[in-house]
């Protein structure tokens, strides 16, 4: 740490006050963004950060000053939690930071126009990631983290500030995405349910009136949700309008839309072709899709075993467990279309037997019994077309599509 | 007939949780033997083999046969049925006694010659066992509390009065001597109709419902640990007590017949009650102690419904004395019994004795102002404003404190009541100074008269056996009545009510409608502090008086004044933070030696004595882990464990365990609520590293979340918490070929898996069994054609004895099994032209339903049935 001299430091502190309440009076969002940002890491933030550790008393010099007092309570906590972060003390800067934003929202709440919308979203962005820091920090003490649920509840507090019929309304939906963040980081999914529907059932709100990329934002997220639901056809719409309004450069982003958009995309039947995967590096998917092509139920079981963990946490593995069926439907097409080739008049019939073997030589070891529990199910779920004689263990296929298409719609269930 | 088998069940089923029931059962039993005076033989038969069982019972107690054998040889010389005596069993001789009470004929000379001699045998006996005698004293008060004051011989039946009080908790162990008690009550009560009051067959006809439903109960108690027999000793003795005291007492008031002296002793027992009940009390039955206070309660308030009858027996008594005594009034038997209900709520109003005081002056005035214009028998005392004796403050006294604090505040000046003192009074050694003088005093007047061999000590413990049955004072006018022919003649004709001097339930009927809207009126914030004190009073009682053992006291002591200082902190401040509290001073170690321990919601502060010890609990696991009951059973006791570590805060591999053997049995029993409690439990306790069946449980829960919640993100998130290792455990590994089964579909895996199951996995599935079948049936009748043979449906559907090995009529009895749950749930089926079942697919396809479950109920949970909840233990 430079070594900062009384003066200078005094200099510095009295210069970010000056700038701040500039900032508010002029209404200059943008400025009062950058003196707000911690996480930016901006020099000049770190420089005061420096100052204050030096010069103790920042308090008396909010007060001596007319211009400061007036803002001091949010001066005074913020000036704490700067310091507290810049020793690295993320819970003191946390609760600091709380004090702040409580103060900066019961201060935005007087402003009539919605001019501070920007800062507060940087007091809304701030409050989470330090909260995901201090957390981190109690964690690795031994502690249970819990800032995070407590940075949950001073943006439910905000969302609240800003559902109203004034100009501030847009600013709700940046407030619910940052809710969205912290719960699906906290496993609490469920809490977002009434944001979602005081988004989507309030009057108030027009969703085209949002910021796009807020828009973006909560259909992915939302979109999730329905992947967990297993409603495959709404995740689909979702997801698409993600993907279709997102800034087409930022490729992480597409990615991560990607990343839920093929397993619902392969669940309706959609195949995405090859270079999509590579091109964004969607590797995991590659065996997927072309046991899924290929009807070759062992790669996708390896493919399975081998994402497991990956699957399991990104909260795709049981939709794309769920394709073994579709995997099953083309490996029957497979055998039907061999049949075809050498005995086109008994093609319809397959035999139990002859699933059995095919499914043997992809080193899946079953019985009959399974295997018509498989072609049970297979015929339930309308993935075959016919039926299942138990007495002579065989499969009787319609003459008509023998194997209809999913087309977009879900695996009936 | 049926007496026998009640004596029967009695004995072979000791109810060692309860220790006062199994020995009232007996005296009761024996009690309706006696009334059934010709079948004597009968009796006597029974009674011997009692004899036997009790001996059985009481080894080890050698001080109780004595006791007995005192008795028979005093008490029975002269006893009309004395043929019975050489073969019967002590008890049958000392229950015999009551029953002179109330067959009039009979028992009249008898009593008076057996009345002389008992006190004798007795007051040595309670000499040699001071501690028994004093240490029953606690229970026997709340119970007898209700007697019908009238009524000797209800005395006989001292467990039905406190059976509102015992009802209350969930104690179906209680069913069986209740159900013998009605059985064997009835006939008394209307044998004697001449002695029975018009009160106390309304006491019957009021207890019979009560007890009728527990009678289709089938007896299931069969348990009892070796640490139990103590308390199996107090009990016989508790009931002998029961039954000989009124011996003592009529024998002590047909000598002295003037009410005057006949009652002082009775004053003088409450004080040395005291000491009494406090000295032993507490270190030999902890639970006594602990139970009191809510069966103090809920005997109050058992007391508004039960009706007149049954309301409290000292009422009269109470008022008749202190007027007797201390205000040198007119006899107190020529007061209208409006009136003794007028005087009893005014005292009842009053909170201290400085009130009192000037409560009793002003009705002395408003009394002798009565008596002199000769108003006193006219005036309606019932609807007499209580503000014009209560001028003091009456706005102050708050109503709902009112019925407590009149059993609390006993003044000097109000003595006959102070019976109550050594269960209300929170410093009774301050308070009860001077009428202990008193007792001295009378005891060595006593002692003069009756008995020369006595010491006044002895007469002490004599007084502190007396006082533990309060209702006895109550009775004090029915037992004189019963000694003197003339006034039991009187008695006969007229009734209890018609008496004037006699208790009258007349005025205690006044009294019911004020009892039950004071206690409706009860805040709960005064009723717990009231509860605070009433249990601290114990505490006291118990500090004070052990001196063996004083340091244990003295820190529950400290522990439950801190619990309650700051329990007043929070009341008060409301803001002190949780975390600032000092839980570990807070914590109770407790000194139970109790295996066994009926669970019992706490609703105060955990009583030291009542909670076991680490290592208590652990045998106390292990009981339940080997114990040959049922679920329920079971379930109670873990909890109780569960309870006992939670009050204590052990957190280790025990707590553990506890909560894994609950988890397996709740699993076992398909009890899918504590289940999940324990599961719960469980996660906090590994997560705090403590070991345990990490991966056992882990298998269960995967199952629980597959087969139950269906909750996606929940499987997810237990499937990604799954280590490398934890994979490859076998239950684990099982676990999840379940949930890929039951995701797919695949039924004929899931009853493959079914049969292969570890552990208690196969018990999960279970639960899910019946949704798999149903989903395979509605697949196959979808997608087969035309028929399915049942047969098959049984071998892949998992119906019983469908295994390869078993073959022959277990696969046939697999296939009715089978058949059996087609039809039930709507599938059509034909036979073929072999004539063997099949499935009709087409058919069955759109007729397939779920039936309602057959053990379903209407709140949903199976477990709360009414009669599993009575056969619990």
């Amino acid at each position: 740490m430079a070594y900062v001299s009384m003066g200078e430091a005094h200099r510095r502190i009295t210069e970010y006050l000056n700038r701040f309440c500039d900032a508010v009076s002029y209404q200059d969002s943008s400025m009062l963004c950058r003196l707000l940002s911690f996480s930016s890491n901006s020099p000049s933030l770190i420089s005061l950060a420096d100052a204050l550790n030096v010069f103790q008393d920042a308090s008396s010099l909010i007060r001596q000053s007319e211009k400061f007092s007036e803002y001091g309570e949010i001066l005074a906590h913020l000036f704490r939690s700067l310091q507290s972060y810049r020793v690295g003390n993320l819970v003191e800067a946390y609760l600091a930071f709380d004090k702040f934003a409580n103060a900066f929202v019961q201060e935005f709440r007087n402003w009539e126009s919605a001019w501070a919308l920007e800062a507060l979203y940087v007091v809304c962005y701030e409050i989470r990631i330090l909260a995901e820091k201090a957390d981190k920090e109690l964690t690795s003490n031994g502690k249970s983290p819990e800032k995070l649920k407590a940075a949950g509840s001073l943006l439910m507090k905000v969302f609240g500030v800003l559902a109203g019929k004034g100009p501030k309304r847009v600013g709700a939906l940046y407030v619910t995405c940052q809710l969205f963040k912290t719960y699906f980081k906290l496993g609490t999914v469920n809490l977002c349910r009434s944001v979602i529907r005081s988004i989507e059932t309030a009057r108030i709100f027009d969703f085209e009136e949002f910021p796009r990329r807020d828009k973006v934002t909560y259909m992915y997220y939302t979109g999730r949700l329905e992947v967990f639901n297993e409603n495959f056809p709404a995740a689909d719409t979702k997801l698409s309008y993600a993907l279709q309004h997102c800034n087409p450069r930022r490729e992480r982003n597409i990615r991560m839309i990607l990343k839920y958009l093929i397993p619902v995309k392969l669940s309706l039947g959609i195949i995405p072709k090859d270079e999509l995967l590579q091109k964004y590096n969607l590797h995991e998917y590659m065996n997927v899709v072309q046991a899924l092509r290929k009807g070759d139920l062992r790669l996708l079981r390896h493919a399975l075993q081998e994402h497991e963990d990956r699957f399991l946490r990104s909260g795709v593995y049981l939709v794309l467990e769920k394709l073994e069926l579709q995997v099953y439907q083309r490996l029957m097409k497979k055998i039907y279309i061999i049949q075809k080739l050498s005995d086109p008049a008994r093609a319809h019939q397959l035999k139990l037997e002859v699933i059995a073997k095919a499914l043997r030589w992809l080193e899946i070891d079953m019985d009959l019994d399974e295997v018509e529990c498989i072609m049970t199910i297979l015929i339930y779920k309308n993935l075959v077309k016919g039926y299942l004689a138990h007495k002579s263990k065989v499969v009787v296929l319609s003459k008509q599509d023998p194997f209809p298409k999913l087309n977009g719609k879900p695996v009936s269930s | 007939m049926w007496v026998k088998i009640t004596v029967d069940t009695r004995h072979t089923r000791p109810l060692p949780t309860r220790k006062t029931t199994p020995t009232r059962g007996i005296q009761i039993t024996t009690v309706a033997i006696n009334n059934n005076n010709n079948n004597s033989n009968l009796a006597s038969h029974i009674l011997s083999s009692l004899q036997g069982r009790i001996k059985t019972q009481t080894t080890g107690g050698g001080y109780q046969s004595t006791s007995y054998s005192n008795q028979t040889a005093g008490g029975y010389p002269s006893a009309d049925y004395s043929n019975q005596t050489p073969t019967t069993s002590n008890q049958g001789n000392y229950t015999s006694n009551p029953y002179q009470n109330y067959t009039p004929d009979a028992a009249n000379i008898h009593s008076s010659a057996a009345a002389a001699t008992p006190p004798v045998h007795y007051q040595q006996n309670y000499q040699q066992w001071p501690g028994y005698y004093s240490q029953t004293e606690v229970p026997c008060a709340p119970g007898t509390e209700k007697l019908p004051a009238a009524s000797a011989f209800s005395q006989s039946f001292p467990v039905t009065n406190e059976m509102p009080a015992s009802s209350g908790q969930p104690a179906p162990s209680y069913a069986q001597p209740w159900r013998q008690e009605t059985d064997s009550s009835q006939p008394p009560s209307q044998q004697p109709a001449a002695a029975v009051s018009a009160s106390n067959d309304a006491y019957w006809m009021h207890q019979t419902p009560n007890q009728q439903a527990y009678y289709p109960v089938p007896p299931q108690n069969h348990y009892q640990s070796p640490l139990e027999t103590k308390p199996f000793y107090e009990t016989p003795i508790q009931g002998h007590q029961r039954a000989t005291y009124p011996q003592e007492l009529n024998s002590q008031s047909s000598i002295h017949q003037a009410p005057l002296t006949y009652r002082q002793p009775t004053q003088t027992t409450p004080s040395v009650d005291t000491q009494r009940v406090s000295k032993i009390q507490i270190p030999t039955n902890p639970r006594i102690a602990s139970n009191l206070p809510s069966g103090y309660t809920k005997m109050d308030k058992g007391r508004s419904p039960a009706g007149a009858t049954q309301t409290p027996a000292y009422v009269s008594v109470s008022m008749s004395n202190p007027k007797g005594h201390t205000t040198a009034m007119p006899e107190p038997g020529t007061f209208p019994k409006s009136l003794c209900g007028f005087v009893e709520r005014a005292f009842a109003r009053c909170k201290d004795d400085k009130e009192k005081a000037s409560c009793q002056a002003s009705l002395k005035k408003i009394i002798t102002e009565a008596t002199n214009d000769g108003t006193i028998n006219t005036r309606d005392w019932d609807t007499e404003p209580l503000s014009t004796v209560l001028n003091t403050d009456v706005t102050n006294t708050e109503p709902s404190s009112a019925p407590i604090s009149s059993l609390q505040n006993k003044s000097p000046t109000r003595r006959p009541k102070s019976r109550w003192e050594p269960l209300v009074e929170s410093k009774p050694f301050v308070k009860s100074a001077p009428t202990f003088t008193t007792g001295v005093k009378f005891g060595g007047w006593n002692h003069q008269n009756e008995n020369n061999k006595k010491s006044s000590d002895s007469f002490q413990k004599v007084d502190a056996v007396t006082g533990s049955k309060p209702s006895y004072y109550a009775q004090d006018s029915a037992k004189k009545i019963f000694q003197r022919p003339v006034k039991r003649q009187r008695f006969s004709s007229g009734s209890s009510t018609a008496n004037d001097n006699d208790s009258s339930s007349d005025s205690e009927k006044d009294l019911t409608p004020y009892y039950s809207s004071a206690m409706s009126l009860a805040s709960s914030a005064d009723e717990k502090k009231r509860r605070d004190s009433r249990s601290k009073r114990f505490e006291k009682v118990q500090g004070h008086s052990r001196g063996n053992d004083i340091p244990k006291p003295k820190i529950s002591n400290f522990r439950r004044g801190t619990a309650l200082r700051l329990g007043q902190d929070l009341d008060e401040s409301g803001s002190r933070a949780v975390e600032d509290m000092d839980w570990d001073a807070l914590t109770v170690k407790g000194t139970c030696q109790e295996i066994e321990k009926r669970y019992l919601r706490l609703t105060s502060a955990p009583e030291p004595s009542t909670v076991r010890p680490e290592d208590v609990l652990e045998k106390a696991l292990l009981m339940v882990q080997d114990s040959p009951k049922n679920y329920l059973y079971k379930c109670d006791q873990l909890k109780s464990i569960r309870q006992d570590l939670t009050v204590q805060r052990i957190h280790n591999h025990l707590t553990a365990k506890v909560y894994e053997t609950h988890a397996r049995f709740a699993l076992e029993a398909g009890d899918l609520t504590e289940y999940n409690q324990c599961l719960s439990q469980l996660k906090i306790l590994y997560a705090e590293g403590i070991e345990g069946c990490t991966l056992e449980f882990a298998a269960y829960s995967l199952l629980y979340i597959t087969l139950h919640s269906n909750n996606n993100r929940e499987l997810l998130s237990s499937m990604s918490r799954l280590s490398k290792e934890a994979k490859k455990d076998e239950a684990v590994r099982h676990a999840l070929s379940v949930r890929a089964a039951v995701t797919s579909g695949n039924y004929v895996m899931f009853f493959r898996l079914y049969k292969t199951a570890p552990n208690m996995n196969s018990c999960l599935m279970d639960l899910y069994v019946e949704k798999m079948r149903y989903k395979a049936v509605t697949f196959m009748s979808r997608s087969c054609r035309p028929t399915i043979p049942v047969s098959y449906l049984a071998q892949v559907l998992g119906f019983a004895g469908t295994s390869s090995e078993g073959a022959g009529e277990k696969e046939i009895d697999g296939m009715e099994e089978c058949s059996e749950w087609l039809k039930a749930h709507g599938a059509s089926l034909i036979a073929d032209s072999n004539g063997d079942m099949v499935l009709d697919t087409k058919a069955s396809s759109t007729s397939l339903f779920m039936p309602e479950p057959e053990d379903a109920v209407a709140h949903g949970d199976r477990y709360l049935d009414v009669n599993d909840f009575f056969t619990r233990t």
